[in-house]
């Protein structure tokens, strides 16, 4: 053995393990493990979500079928919703920020472990209480359980008691996580890491953890007052004595628009980190990307009455909705015209993560320009209610969630357990989700467009002119799944059988590249000190200069953090 | 109107797919060019925003203009009901939506349920409530949705200028009959509509009186 080490903190890494594999995950306050949970319990979560997705494809796959019963598809539709926003999508960006961000900021850890840990296992315990509904009765009250029907009145049993137990939980559990990303980022980023340098992944975080600390208390405050009114004879949405149930469609949209916002910030932060280190350049203009991902966070959330235009507003609040909304193109457009500039004039590697990163914003581009049909406020009211809109929807959260968690997922999985993903699964994988999707969903835009098909119906009536379009929709649908399961299959496999990536296998920019794969519980044993927004290029550098140490100029102040 | 968002959201779409495939198949690495090394100022960045701005704001002025126009109900023309002429107020009926059924109060004290029956060419507005959950009232082919949520009073004016039957179906998820919440309806010229309306109201009558003698003689259904 070596003479003892002067830093304590470096002898961490030769420990033997003590306890069992899973006792050390369910205990421990770690960043990367808790991150590493989130994820695999939200990629567990997207897999039953596709599962009532196809029962509700099936059901829908002739007219006025018998599958399901109206009542069961209700159930699934509700469990779907919850499952695929607050089970699936949010906690994927969550993992992905919270195992990533504190590495490239070039921190040891999190500034409040304990509360990152509360707040994953939280999520955890949503989900099993959402699914221990099953033991009883899910709720019937669909995507968005909107009072009256989701009031004791008209859904007695418990169903949506669990429903409103399960995403409350999760949904605390969220805001107490980014209230650990948010002190990390602010107060852990390694000596030269000002703002200025922050790696694009690390600004997605810290927007998204932002933009969760507003939106994530609105939320259990609809949902405290759903539990009220359903319990104890509260009047918060009670149209006949004093509430509104416009209140819950105010305050619930505002959530629901607000984390849609995130997954897509998630994603575009994500893809501006892969797009550059694949095309070998580096990203065209990081303050344009920086201010527009912030502008979609502010305006995308304030936007949130989109959703509302049939109901009884006023038409003022309808025009600032629509302001809202087409004011969006600007930063979206932005982002994306950079994304696409960095591509230009380098030299593009379509590695497996560039080619999620490429369907992800086709898709989001799809989802987007008709979300802008949407907001058109007399377009709304013709097209809202469509599913027209369940199909928008589904384009611009598969961009996000699914289509650029996968980029994501490809790409720091070889830091996550020290082995790539096999490509020529990725492949076909891609290339299958790809054609899944569009099959699914666009022919349900047209359905919406032209014959007006509502949304969220357990059945359709033959004579309506949408048989064909739905049956091409469930058919997409399980193509669509089937390239989602090679993904995951991808995923499972490639832990243990994997290629070994190394520690820096993209060539990345950024500091997580700069620890182990997978990286030491302490992160690293030498923090890294930054001098440019490119720490790890510049690490490459040093090492390849490394036999001249006296032609480094040394530092002459301070950085400013 | 409807074709202008079809084209604008084309326009961005192409563009950025296109824009996206092309760098994707011009800048690829098999052919070997070295990349650039260059970011892009703060002058490229402002004029593409202000050109997204620009769009957006022409995409903003159509919007309230065709908002404006689709708010607007042409008032009743010469071959419609005259009690509701051009220069008075429209045909109001109140609409309530309960679980799964529309039904509709016309102005003489008729009503009826699922089908709601209109003179052609006449100015026709719905008062939307309803007694129970949140529903929306469409049929596409006269006008755009609206809700009806209990508490509130919501409006939607249309005007039929052809004769003929219209269907629509309730479009928010109101409970377990929700898909089968349909409504139909029915333009007919403004003669129709009268003689419907006193059948109707003779009918109800007819029914009432029934009611009303079957409990006098203790023989209640």
């Amino acid at each position: 053995m070596s003479a003892p080490a002067r830093n304590p903190e470096l002898v961490v890494a030769g420990f033997p393990r003590t306890r069992p594999r899973w006792m050390q995950i369910a205990t421990s306050a770690d960043h990367k493990d808790l991150g590493r949970v989130l994820i695999a319990s939200a990629l567990g979560f997207l897999f039953i979500a596709l599962v009532e997705l196809l029962l509700m494809r099936l059901q829908l796959v002739v007219p006025e079928n018998s599958f399901l019963t109206p009542v069961t598809f209700n159930r699934m539709l509700s469990l779907y919703g919850a499952t695929a926003i607050f089970l699936f999508a949010v906690p994927l960006a969550l993992g992905f920020f919270y195992y990533v961000a504190p590495l490239q900021i070039g921190a040891r850890g999190t500034a409040l472990p304990q509360l990152g840990q509360i707040g994953t296992w939280l999520f955890v315990a949503g989900g099993a209480v959402l699914y221990a509904g099953f033991l009883f009765t899910p709720s019937e009250a669909g995507v968005n359980p909107l009072p009256p029907l989701s009031g004791f009145a008209f859904l007695p049993n418990n169903g949506v008691d669990a429903w409103a137990a399960a995403t409350g939980l999760a949904t605390l559990g969220f805001v107490l996580i980014a209230i650990d990303l948010v002190a990390t980022l602010r107060r852990l980023r390694a000596p030269g890491m000002a703002w200025r340098r922050l790696p694009i992944f690390s600004w997605a975080t810290a927007i998204g953890s932002w933009l969760l600390l507003t939106i994530g208390p609105v939320m259990l405050a609809a949902i405290a007052m759903l539990l009220i009114d359903r319990n104890y004879d509260g009047i918060f949405f009670a149209g006949d004595s004093g509430g509104s149930p416009l209140l819950w469609q105010h305050l619930s949209w505002i959530f629901y628009t607000g984390s849609y916002m995130l997954v897509l910030i998630f994603a575009l932060g994500a893809i501006a980190e892969i797009v550059p280190a694949l095309a070998r350049k580096p990203l065209f203009n990081r303050g344009a990307v920086i201010g527009s991902l912030i502008a979609i966070a502010v305006v995308g959330t304030l936007a949130w009455m989109q959703n509302m235009l049939t109901a009884p507003i006023g038409l003022g609040w309808m025009y600032f909705a629509m302001v809202m909304s087409l004011a969006l193109i600007v930063p979206f457009g932005l982002v994306f015209f950079n994304l696409i500039a960095t591509l230009a004039g380098g030299a593009a590697q379509m590695r497996a993560p560039l080619l999620f990163a490429s369907g992800a914003i086709v898709a989001i581009a799809l989802g987007l320009v008709s979300e802008l049909n949407h907001s058109m406020v007399a377009l709304g009211w013709r097209l809202q209610h469509t599913v027209d809109s369940t199909a928008a929807t589904h384009f611009a959260l598969l961009g996000g969630a699914v289509f650029g968690g996968f980029a994501a997922l490809h790409w720091w999985f070889p830091k996550m357990t020290g082995r790539a993903m096999g490509e020529t699964l990725a492949r076909f994988s891609f290339w299958t989700m790809l054609v899944g999707a569009l099959v699914a969903f666009v022919p349900l835009m047209l359905a919406g467009t032209e014959q007006g098909q509502v949304i969220d119906a357990y059945k359709f009536f033959d004579g309506t002119g949408v048989n064909g379009y739905n049956l091409i929709a469930t058919i997409g649908a399980f193509i669509l799944a089937a390239g989602i399961l090679m993904t995951l299959a991808n995923a499972i496999l490639s832990r243990s059988s994997g290629t070994a990536a190394g520690h820096d296998p993209w060539h990345g920019d950024s500091l997580e590249w700069f620890a182990l794969s997978p990286p030491e519980p302490h992160n690293f044993d030498l923090q890294p000190d930054v001098r440019s927004p490119r720490p790890m290029r510049d690490i490459r550098d040093a090492i390849a200069h490394r036999d001249t140490p006296e032609s480094q100029p040394a530092r002459e102040s301070q950085p400013v953090a | 109107m409807l074709w202008i968002g079809f084209v604008a959201a084309t326009i961005l779409f192409v563009a950025i797919v296109g824009g996206l495939l092309y760098v994707l198949h011009r800048y690829r690495a098999e052919r070997g060019s070295e990349p650039r090394q260059v970011t892009g100022g703060r002058g490229i960045q402002l004029r593409v925003g202000a050109a997204l701005g620009l769009f957006a704001a022409v995409l903003l002025v159509l919007g309230i203009l065709y908002t404006g126009d689709a708010r607007e109900t042409p008032p009743t023309g010469p071959a419609g009901l005259q009690a509701a002429g051009p220069d008075s107020e429209p045909l109001k009926i109140e609409t309530t939506g309960q679980q799964w059924l529309w039904r509709y109060d016309y102005p003489n004290d008729a009503f009826s349920y699922y089908k709601l029956v209109v003179p052609v060419d006449t100015a026709v507005e719905l008062d939307l409530v309803s007694t129970d959950v949140v529903h929306t009232w469409d049929v596409p082919a006269l006008s755009g949705k609206r809700d009806a949520v209990p508490g509130k009073t919501n409006h939607v004016s249309f005007r039929a200028d052809e004769e003929g039957t219209y269907r629509g179906q309730a479009a928010t998820l109101s409970g377990e009959a929700y898909a089968a919440m349909r409504t139909e309806v029915e333009v007919v010229s403004p003669q129709e509509y009268e003689d419907f309306i006193e059948a109707t109201k003779e009918d109800i009558q007819t029914a009432q009186d029934r009611v009303v003698s079957l409990i006098e003689s203790g023989e209640t259904p």
